[in-house]
């Protein structure tokens, strides 16, 4: 592909973006300007499948992959159908690593299917990197299908807040052998997913979760140290898969930009989030955070024994708000603990020097910075999550602060699913509000290397029950039995794809 | 079956070669080209001097990706050595049957005497992109979903299993007869690139290329070139006492992707061109005799004799089986059915003979000329009753387009 056939693409892959006739509601993809049957004076509508769930009609196991797909080894490759067969596209099914021995493809025929956005192939290491919403994974696998229900909200206005939220997490865990800093297992990333492929499906989510129109997300911040691209934002991919804004000529009007700060690039900018939602000016209702990583560790690092990967996304808003962001402190300074030079392709760190000096420094002292300004004590919070890069220094950390393990403990999802670096303290925060109640006070602190901490205590509304139906809960994606084990060196392979 | 004399051929054939199909490696694809038509000049039983061509059709589908070539009428007028028209129809697999049927019409119009039509293909310049290369046939969207060609007629065949076969293992089987009985075919066709029997469990046991497809199941990468000469119906007899006529002429086209057309176990462009070309010729499938198939994968030698009306729809699988198993000792395996028989694919077919892509729709024309004027030698198919009628069926993609000519050695 090229540039502007990458561009053309785009504007139908990222939606599954097909046509329908005004008249006679027949439906095309790839997207026709006329109805075949109406003639050329029908009017065309667009139609998006990409929050649809679709059929598999049929398909093949391809075991000899084009030179672009060579990396995926065997997969299925199909056709599938939405709208009762009222309009077919091809696909490939993801998240699925076929047996050697000949598959029955007349098996999957008939079987649900759910679009996921995944990166296709890229050209070369230098080039672009393509990606499509039209891979699609089995309804009754990992992921299960959650319908996109636009809820109206309520007029009135609160204090800003959290209004919905979304974690991905990739199918694929390693177990760790070893200790690990009570890491027991992590997530890891499929051969064709990323950091942008993550951001977009937890974007997803969190829209989902709110039951708000992408329409209404004027602003897209993307935090992550793994981004696909050294230049070019991954905030625009989620825009354009997600359509975030009012859509214009293939566009959207909306803003946002890719942030970095180590670990903390996402949870810096929640205070941003809710203080644009309650600027005058700021045309939109919601701000959409999202901290993505394909967490980077070279081989046999320690670090490779403690990285996940995945995403958490939120979205803030002043209506319909399940958690007020009520404090926030923030505690940076200089630290030399853990960077990557540009170019360079793994991070650095200095070994126990992230620890005392750098971690432990900023993360308490933003903790107790918290607890001061907002004049609570630590018995008034509920839950506590702070960034994790393993499971004893959050743990750590939140007692040093005065807190009790069993604030901590809910939020140490850490130990099932590695280090999702920018995501972490978000996804951990997103496993609390999964089973806090109205009321609740959680404290959440980030850390990013370089060094600072931002420390943000919320209060849970009553908003949150009815809102539950509409997410999958993080113990539940930790928990999920259609979850799959990797050995090492294919966990290293998916891994320095994406 | 003669012709009725109502039907006014399209044009004469009068002269056919071809090249062996295979590997080729010490060959530049307009020498490959060229050797087929000089065999075709040389076949030309009152003789035929270059001079003498006044147009010239050119099929095939890669040189641009593959051999890197283009303006292939500079190649041939230099080959050739004269400066008459020519013109290149790219048409994936049917580009060969697309640039036959353009010379058909050109004879037709009256604006030529003598056209000469070659087809060719190159593929092992770039075997290591030659699946990718085999996509642009596709719609760009199903080479994203990962699709390879072998993958889009899985999705039929697989589609064909599951409702019409039920899962029988006789369906499967009888899927698997189809490559058993072309390589028969091959076995004394001194071009084909397979020359070697095989069995429904060396099929069955055959490689996975892409399931339920497996290596067996796929006609071979190829290199090779086939042409003939055309010239109008009434001065055949001028160049050879035994023309060939060509009295059906046939194109239709249908979606490029496979994802859009209504059906995965049918092909519609070949159900239009199979029933206009019956339709001008007055004859039904019953009369074929002998037919050229687009056997790319053995299962859409079963969806043609479906799509042709041979056999009801759902029930080729049976009819293969069958007639397979009723008549494997014969030189040629026929497909039977109340009386009727039909032999497809006489020479292997592009399973065993071989598929350069684009070289396939002239071979076919080529294949039929030769069975027609009983100068296949040892491999003439041997019928009750004369042999007159041929049918050649070229589709290109998974059905974008197909090609049908009816040719008649005797017309009245």
């Amino acid at each position: 592909m090229s540039e502007p056939m990458a561009r053309r693409r785009i504007l139908v892959d990222y939606r599954i973006r097909a046509s329908k006739c005004t008249e006679c509601g027949r439906t095309y993809f790839p997207p026709k300007s006329f109805c075949n049957v109406e003639g050329r004076g029908s009017r065309m509508s667009p139609v998006d499948y990409a929050n649809s769930k679709g059929m598999l009609v049929s398909g093949s196991v391809i075991r000899k992959p084009t030179n672009k797909f060579l990396h995926l080894g065997s997969y299925i490759s199909g056709i599938v159908s939405f709208n009762d067969g009222g309009v077919k596209v091809p696909g490939r099914i993801t998240d699925l690593v076929p047996p050697d021995g000949e598959v029955d493809v007349t098996e999957f025929m008939g079987k649900g299917v759910i679009p996921r956005f995944r990166r296709l192939y890229s050209d070369g290491s230098d080039g672009l990197i393509y990606y499509s919403s039209l891979n699609f994974s089995f309804e009754d696998d990992y992921f299960p299908y959650l319908e996109y229900k636009k809820v109206k909200p309520p007029e009135t206005t609160t204090r800003p807040g959290i209004v919905g939220y979304g974690v991905y997490l990739p199918k694929f865990r390693i177990k760790n052998e070893g200790e690990a800093l009570g890491v027991k297992e992590r997530t890891v990333p499929f051969a064709d997913e990323n950091s942008a492929t993550f951001a977009v499906e937890a974007g997803r989510m969190a829209l989902i979760h709110a039951g708000i129109d992408g329409m209404s997300v004027k602003k897209c911040f993307v935090g992550s140290e793994s981004p696909p691209y050294a230049v070019k934002p991954t905030m625009s991919t989620v825009s354009q898969a997600l359509l975030l804004g009012e859509e214009y000529e293939g566009g959207f009007f909306s803003g946002g930009i890719d942030s970095e700060f180590a670990c903390k690039a996402a949870a810096d900018l929640f205070i941003d989030a809710a203080a644009l939602v309650a600027y005058p000016t700021f045309s939109g209702e919601h701000v959409l955070v999202i901290g993505s990583d394909n967490s980077q560790a070279e081989r046999n690092d320690p670090l490779d024994y403690t990285v996940g990967a995945g995403a958490a996304a939120f979205l803030f808003g002043r209506r319909d708000v399940i958690a007020t962001l009520d404090h926030y402190v923030a505690y940076t300074s200089d630290t030399p603990d853990f960077y990557r030079r540009e170019g360079q392709r793994y991070p650095r760190h200095g070994g126990r020097f992230t620890g005392e000096p750098a971690y432990f420094k900023h993360v308490v002292t933003a903790m107790k910075a918290a607890l001061k300004v907002s004049g609570l004590s630590p018995k008034d919070i509920r839950y506590v999550v702070c960034h994790s890069p393993n499971a004893k220094f959050p743990m750590q950390a939140a007692i040093e602060a005065g807190f009790e393990a069993e604030q901590v403990e809910p939020g140490l999802i850490v130990k099932y699913i590695g280090n999702l670096y920018s995501g972490s303290s978000p996804a951990s925060l997103a496993a609390v509000l999964d089973i806090a109640e109205p009321g609740d006070k959680i404290m959440m602190t980030s850390y990013g290397s370089g060094a600072g901490s931002d420390s943000y205590v919320f209060t849970v509304t009553k908003e949150i029950e009815k809102k539950r139906e509409r997410s999958v809960p993080v113990r539940q994606m930790i928990e999920n039995e259609r979850r799959a084990y990797v050995d090492y060196n294919t966990y290293r392979e998916w891994k320095e794809l994406g | 079956m003669p012709i009725s004399n109502k039907v006014e051929p399209y044009a004469a054939i009068i002269g056919a070669g071809r090249s062996s199909f295979g590997e080729q490696w010490y060959k530049d694809p307009e020498k490959l080209v060229m050797e087929a038509g000089i065999r075709a000049m040389e076949s030309v039983d009152s003789g035929l001097r270059r001079r003498d061509i006044q147009a010239c059709y050119l099929g095939s589908f890669l040189y641009q990706a593959t051999n890197k070539l283009s303006l292939l009428p500079g190649y041939m007028s230099r080959e050739l050595g004269i400066n008459i028209p020519m013109s290149t129809t790219e048409a994936a697999c049917a580009s060969g049957g697309s640039a036959f049927y353009n010379a058909c019409m050109a004879i037709k119009s009256g604006k030529y005497d003598v056209v000469l039509v070659g087809g060719f293909e190159k593929m092992t310049d770039r075997v290591s992109k030659i699946v990718d290369d085999l996509m642009f046939a596709a719609d760009p969207h199903e080479f994203d979903a990962g699709f390879t060609f072998a993958g889009l007629y899985a999705t039929m065949m697989a589609r064909y299993i599951h409702d019409y076969g039920q899962g029988q293992s006789r369906c499967i089987e009888a899927l698997a007869q189809i490559a058993c009985k072309n390589h028969h075919h091959a076995i004394d066709n001194e071009y084909a690139q397979y020359r070697r029997e095989i069995s429904v469990d060396d099929v069955l046991k055959s490689q996975p290329i892409a399931d339920p497809i497996r290596l067996l199941h796929c006609s071979p990468i190829s290199d090779g070139a086939a042409a003939v000469l055309l010239t109008k119906p009434d001065l055949a007899k001028k160049y050879t006492d035994t023309p060939v006529y060509v009295t059906g002429s046939q194109q239709a086209t249908d979606d490029v992707s496979l994802f859009t057309r209504a059906s995965l176990t049918g092909i519609k462009a070949t159900r239009l061109a199979v029933g206009m070309a019956l339709k001008e010729t007055g004859l039904s499938m019953e009369d074929i005799q002998i037919a050229e198939v687009h056997d790319c994968f053995t299962v859409e030698e079963a969806l043609f004799l479906e799509d042709s009306g041979f056999y009801e729809v759902g029930k080729a699988w049976e009819g293969i089986y069958e007639s397979y198993e009723s008549n494997k000792g014969s030189k040629h395996i026929p497909y039977v059915k109340d009386g009727a028989s039909l032999i497809v694919n006489a020479g292997g077919g592009l399973k065993a003979d071989g598929h350069p892509v684009g070289a396939t729709g002239v071979r076919q024309i080529y294949e039929c000329f030769k069975q027609l004027r009983k100068e296949a030698g040892k491999n003439q198919v041997e019928i009750d009753g004369d042999l007159n009628l041929a049918l050649t069926h070229n589709i290109g993609g998974t059905g974008g387009i197909a090609v049908v000519h009816i040719l008649a050695r005797d017309v009245a």
